[in-house]
């Protein structure tokens, strides 16, 4: 009897895991690794980055301080943009050229509206994600975002779905491979810093 | 309006920007769904930056202002959180003379004033009969004409406005005179005159002396309700708490009274004296220490119905005390009679000067303040068509004075009335135009707490409307005078403050601090004519069957807070009664009339009636009924629409003997009807049943070391903390119970390499200090994003089924709590003790209940999804991500602490939706806001720990002791909760946890929980001859 019981609950079972199957099939774990919408400006990071070399801080200026990353004030743009116009001259055996964004910037200024950017990398409300705690224990921006001075639109590097955050938290950050991840040879320091482990209960971010 | 932006904050230039907190609010909501990406579907969301950078503040981190509170006259000092541009939580300024860092639930719940979402958001004129939405320049044109045309009658031209204290009061004198306009009237009906008054002709001219509760041995209060609503409520709380830690050594408290308030109810012995009563005890004390009065306590209990003998104690104690504290605050006629004796009583008992100090007044309860006596000449003025012109500021005295009075009648002949109400409310609704002025958190402005010092109050956000500061408004129509202008040489009220204030550097030194040294000039007006309408006969010569009792609501006041859902949600104190009027009844006569809880009874005096259900109440008179003031709204917003009934309506105008309102008056009498509803509580029970949860201790037997009996449960015997308040076992998630591997570790090994094991974040709260006022409360809903429940369209759906009024959805105010599904992560529970009987002689205990945190968690062990669990640091965790709903959780916890989200009260897509645009607005960033079928409880404020611990972090460091703690102890106005870490002995709390009166809730179920009681030290009377107990507390 007793048995015969514990068999009947087997179709059970077998139900709620297709069921389960279905339902993580539609609507799970999804993430938007790759995509990289059109921007209303299309704003390169590379002329920024790469040619100009201004750090990652400079725009983003609250990363090492805040958990937010902060996005640069219009007026942070002008700041540069108001003497660097749209009208590129010839120089350095270039044509002169004229930049369709730059005078999109300008139209946003000129017009006091902030730019709309289009959010790509977006955690759900129940994780709590410190900036701070992050730069400031050496990650490499890179790391998470990808190479993101050689992307001409920015896309979505990582998935950002929690084990990809726990793979970090638990098996620890090296710094050598921040670095390659950046894009950039480790100093011996790096090579030889030891890794970071994370605490990974539940508790740290979700509250 | 450039004028009302404080210095650290930034604002984007010109007008046709979009506002900062516009486009911040697409940031901080970011729900703007553009267009669908790829073959996902999910939404696209916005990132909007700033314009301009604003310089001070760093994007995800708060900025704390300084200011001032408003929302009673005793003008506390705050700290307001903003983060992002927006106030998200209002604490006390820890430096501040008055409430040194504690706050009130009303003052917590101001931001939901801000926040309102029935606030103007334009002017209002009236056109064709209603109040349409107009701009600014047509509502001033308009005032300005209308202004012009009054001047004629200029002396007849009323301005109420709110008692306060500052500069603000005088300015609007100087302005109503450069016009030919009398003095405004300062109306405020939750001002005890009578005490004001008294105190005044026998103080030498102080209204409001400081008391010091931590001197007296003995301490009378004739109905002075000093804990909740009488006087400055939070400093007397400070004091009263204060006063209670000395525990063996703590003052004896009696209360005198028809009914037992909160402040009854923290009293060691409640003398039932009947209503009207007082003023023959006080007398007849008087007579017997040989001080004046007259009549014999004999004749006096007679009258008051009590036992003489319990009078010849009091009598014989207060003569005995080394010190004493009597306190009046009786609402009769001759309440003005019964403060002035009491005031005799205390000199002549030596108190003046040592627990009654006149020399350190309070200075905001000062200044001339109107009552219902002034305002009966306005009203007969009114009625005769005399008023061309009236104005009315901050007071609502269509709601807050009796029916009988018509003020609403009378308000409605004056041709052209305006208010500056920034809600909608009864006053308001019947004006010609609203000028909606700033809220407080949004305005310039100053307050006196105390002499020499200068609160300074500051807009610590944009405004969320297009309102106006009013005195931008007032400024702005005598600038355009030719005739006035050089009167006002100022363009806005800062300058006018900052003038009067020393100057521009003078002010922007002190605002960090939001106190200033100084004083603000004081009103030259004198009190208004007082004209009073037919003083009533004494109760004990009039007709009826029952003593009527109507007392201050201590959540909502004269009504002022019933349109905030946090105050309409937070239960009473003492009936633990939300979203709902109750006429309390002694169980014994209900009994006799066969009345049982939530019956409907009709209450009525010869000024009215009101119909409400009965509420069996221990602590009022078996020959009284009692009912709260501040429910009955009619035009007050969502909130406060269709909820309960206003008491004032069984009233007259009968002043109190110095113009306020005499609220105990009138006989009644009861008629039970056939209607019966739920009462919408949140209490349980009323009694422990043995179970121990509010523990007390006497004081001679904490002197003795011997401790309180309650009844023993079987189970295993209770084992002993390991050190550090750690558990030695853990029934944890893991599943392994009673292995012996398993035994000392939660999800994860102590000795994680984290190194958090070593923390254990626990809390102690000290019954002795607790007064059950419920601050705590708000403060926790306002902190972790705490949806209420109660509001009419959050009951659930009924459909199918018929409902009452067709709609198909379970509209009763609290028909969710009625279901018990409110979502008070921390509740105050309150027991009685003894009274079984009807009798008065019954004692109530306080005890704040919350998530215990337990070392060995019942929740723990029956999640089927690991969503809840034990974290190193000591935290039971609850991750709303993997909770799906089962409630076992909830169905294990011996607490009852685990509140499920019913209706998706965070999602706001549904009618249960608990913060309509802008109270959303107020949400902790920091804190997952809930949706739909997750279980939710106290959390210890984690986003608190987090924060300290990145900050500590970013500063190198490790956490400090008592660098920060969680939003209950921060606002508890009795000190009662502590905070910290119990692994750490530097920390405060850390030293209590091996008190003589610590215990736990439930030890014997073995749950190692990290909150601390200690337990309430009561102080039963001793025989004046007995010898105290020799021997030490331990």
């Amino acid at each position: 009897m007793r048995l015969s019981r514990n068999w009947a609950i087997v179709p059970g079972f077998f139900a709620i895991a297709i069921a389960a199957a279905i339902l993580s099939a539609y609507s799970g774990a999804s993430s938007s690794q790759g995509v990289a919408p059109e921007q209303p400006i299309n704003f390169p990071h590379p002329v920024h980055v790469q040619t100009l070399g201004m750090n990652c801080l400079y725009c983003h200026y609250s990363a090492n301080k805040s958990p937010d990353p902060g996005m640069p004030a219009v007026g942070t743009c002008m700041g540069c943009h108001t003497i660097i116009g749209p009208q590129r001259p010839a120089r350095d055996s270039q044509p002169a050229r004229t930049s369709e964004e730059i005078k999109k910037l300008q139209d946003y200024s000129a017009k006091k509206q902030p730019i709309p950017w289009i959010r790509i990398h977006k955690l759900p409300e129940y994780v709590h994600f410190p900036h701070m705690r992050h730069v400031n224990a050496g990650v490499t921006c890179q790391t998470c975002h990808g190479k993101i001075q050689e992307m001409a639109r920015v896309g979505q590097f990582a998935s950002l779905n929690m084990g990809w955050c726990l793979n970090c938290h638990v098996n620890g950050y090296n710094a050598a491979d921040g670095m390659r991840a950046a894009g950039y040879e480790p100093t011996p320091a790096d090579t030889a810093a030891p890794i970071k482990k994370a605490r990974y209960d539940c508790g740290v971010c979700h509250y | 309006m450039p004028n009302d932006a404080t210095e650290p904050m930034s604002r984007t230039d010109g007008t046709t920007a979009v506002r900062r907190r516009e486009f911040l609010k697409v940031l901080g909501a970011s729900t703007a769904a553009a267009t669908a990406v790829g073959c996902t579907n999910e939404h696209v969301e916005q990132l909007i930056p700033y314009l301009t950078s604003p310089d001070n503040t760093v994007p995800g981190v708060s900025t704390y202002f300084a200011t001032t509170c408003r929302e009673c006259a005793t003008a506390c000092g705050v700290i307001a959180e903003v983060r992002d541009g927006r106030a998200i939580k209002l604490e006390g300024n820890p430096d501040h003379p008055l409430n040194h860092g504690a706050l009130c639930a009303r003052g917590q719940s101001a931001l939901q004033g801000l926040y309102n979402p029935d606030r103007f958001r334009t002017p209002m004129l009236r056109q064709n009969g209603s109040l349409t939405p107009t701009t600014w320049e047509t509502a001033i044109t308009t005032l300005t004409q209308r202004i012009a045309g009054a001047r004629a009658q200029g002396q007849n031209v009323v301005f109420i406005n709110q008692a306060e204290s500052g500069s603000f009061p005088s300015f609007i004198d100087s302005w109503l005179g450069a016009f030919g306009f009398p003095a405004h009237i300062a109306y405020d009906a939750e001002v005890d005159l009578a005490a004001r008054e008294a105190n005044r002709q026998q103080y030498g001219g102080v209204q409001a002396p400081t008391y010091d509760f931590a001197a007296a041995k003995l301490i009378v209060s004739f109905g002075a309700d000093f804990l909740e609503t009488w006087g400055a409520s939070v400093p007397q709380q400070l004091a009263f708490g204060d006063a209670r830690a000395a525990l063996a050594d703590a003052p004896r408290f009696i209360y005198i009274g028809p009914r037992r308030s909160l402040t009854g109810l923290n009293a060691d012995d409640w003398i039932p004296a009947r209503a009207g009563s007082e003023l023959g005890i006080v007398n007849a004390l008087l007579a017997a220490s040989g001080a004046g009065g007259s009549g014999t306590l004999a004749a006096a209990a007679q009258a008051a119905g009590v036992e003489p003998a319990v009078l010849e104690r009091l009598s014989t104690d207060l003569r005995a005390a080394t010190s004493s504290l009597v306190l009046a605050g009786t609402t009769g006629p001759d309440a003005f009679q019964v403060a002035a004796a009491v005031n005799t009583l205390n000199r002549s008992l030596g108190n003046e000067g040592k627990t009654v100090k006149p020399a350190e007044p309070i200075a905001s309860l000062a200044g001339p303040v109107a009552g219902v006596a002034h305002l009966a000449p306005v009203i007969a003025r009114m009625n005769s068509g005399a008023v061309p012109l009236a104005f009315v500021r901050g007071a609502n005295p269509a709601h807050t004075t009796p029916k009988q009075m018509q003020f609403a009648t009378a308000f409605a002949k004056v041709p052209f009335k305006v208010s500056f109400s920034s809600v909608p409310d009864e006053t308001t609704l019947l004006c010609d135009l609203v000028l909606p002025d700033h809220h407080s958190l949004e305005s310039w402005g100053d307050a006196q707490p105390v002499p020499g010092t200068v609160g300074l109050q500051q807009p610590v956000m944009e405004p969320v409307f297009t309102t106006r500061a009013t005195a931008d408004v007032l400024l702005g129509i005598a600038r355009a005078d030719a005739t006035l202008a050089s009167r006002f040489p100022v363009a806005t009220y800062r300058e006018w403050l900052t003038a009067r204030l020393g100057g521009p550097a003078a002010l922007t030194a002190a605002l960090p601090s939001g106190m200033i040294a100084g004083a603000v000039e004081a009103r030259t007006a004198t009190a208004p004519e007082s004209d009073a309408p037919g003083e009533t006969a004494p109760l004990a010569s009039q007709t009826g069957d029952f003593d009527l009792v109507v007392y201050l609501s201590p959540t909502l006041g004269d009504g002022r807070g019933a349109n905030k859902p946090w105050l309409q949600e937070l239960p009473d104190p003492v009936t633990k009664i939300c979203w709902q009027s109750v006429v309390e009844i002694h169980p014994l006569t209900a009994g006799r009339l066969r009345i049982k809880p939530g019956d409907h009874v009709t209450v009525t005096t010869s000024a009215g009636t009101v119909t409400a259900p009965a509420y069996l109440y221990l602590g009022v008179r078996q020959d009284t009924v009692a009912i709260a003031t501040g429910q009955g709204h009619t035009g007050y917003g969502r909130y406060a629409e269709r909820v309960g009934v206003n008491a004032l309506d069984l009233l007259t105008g009968s002043p109190n003997g110095s113009g306020g309102l005499a609220l105990t008056q009138l006989k009644a009498s009861l008629t039970k009807t056939t209607d019966r509803s739920m009462l919408v509580s949140t209490e349980g029970s009323a009694r422990q049943h043995g179970r121990g949860v509010a523990q007390a201790v006497t004081a001679a037997d904490l002197l003795a070391g011997r401790s309180e009996e309650h009844e023993a449960f079987p189970g295993d015997k209770p084992h002993e903390f390991l050190p550090g308040l750690k558990s030695p076992v853990a029934s944890d998630a893991i599943g392994d119970l009673g292995k012996n591997e398993h035994k000392e570790q939660g999800m994860y090994k102590p000795d994680h390499w984290s190194g958090m094991a070593k923390r254990r974040w626990a809390m102690t709260i000290d019954l002795a200090r607790c007064t059950g006022c419920s601050a705590c409360v708000t403060a926790c809903y306002a902190e972790n994003n705490i949806p209420t429940v109660g509001a009419r369209w959050q009951g659930r759906s009924l459909r199918p089924f018929h409902t009452s009024d067709g709609s198909g959805w379970d509209t009763r105010p609290g028909a969710n709590i009625l279901k018990g599904r409110e979502m008070a992560w921390l509740r105050i529970e309150r027991y009685f003790e003894g009274g079984e009987d009807g009798s008065s002689e019954f004692e109530a205990r306080f005890a704040p209940m919350l998530c215990q945190h337990c070392g060995n968690a019942p929740c723990e062990s029956v999640c089927p999804v690991f969503a809840t669990y034990h974290a190193p640091d000591g935290l039971n965790i609850q991750v709303y991500n993997r909770c799906v709903g089962t409630r076992y959780c909830s169905n294990a916890c011996p607490y009852k602490v685990r509140y499920f989200n019913w209706h998706g009260f965070g999602v706001p897509a549904r009618r249960q939706y608990a913060f309509p645009e802008p109270l959303n607005w107020q949400l902790n960033p920091d804190v997952t806001v809930r949706g739909l079928g997750v279980m939710e409880k106290c959390t210890f404020c984690v986003q608190r720990i987090r924060e300290a611990e990145n900050r500590a972090t970013l500063e190198k460091r490790e956490v400090a002791p008592d660098e920060f703690t969680v939003a209950c102890a921060q606002a508890c106005p009795s000190r009662a909760i502590l905070f910290g870490d119990a692994a750490d002995e530097r920390w405060t709390m850390a030293k209590t946890v091996q008190d003589a009166r610590r215990y736990h809730v439930f030890e014997e179920l073995n749950t190692y929980t990290a909150v601390v009681y200690l337990k309430k030290v009561t102080h039963p009377r001793e025989e004046p001859n007995a010898a105290r107990p020799a021997g030490g507390a331990e």
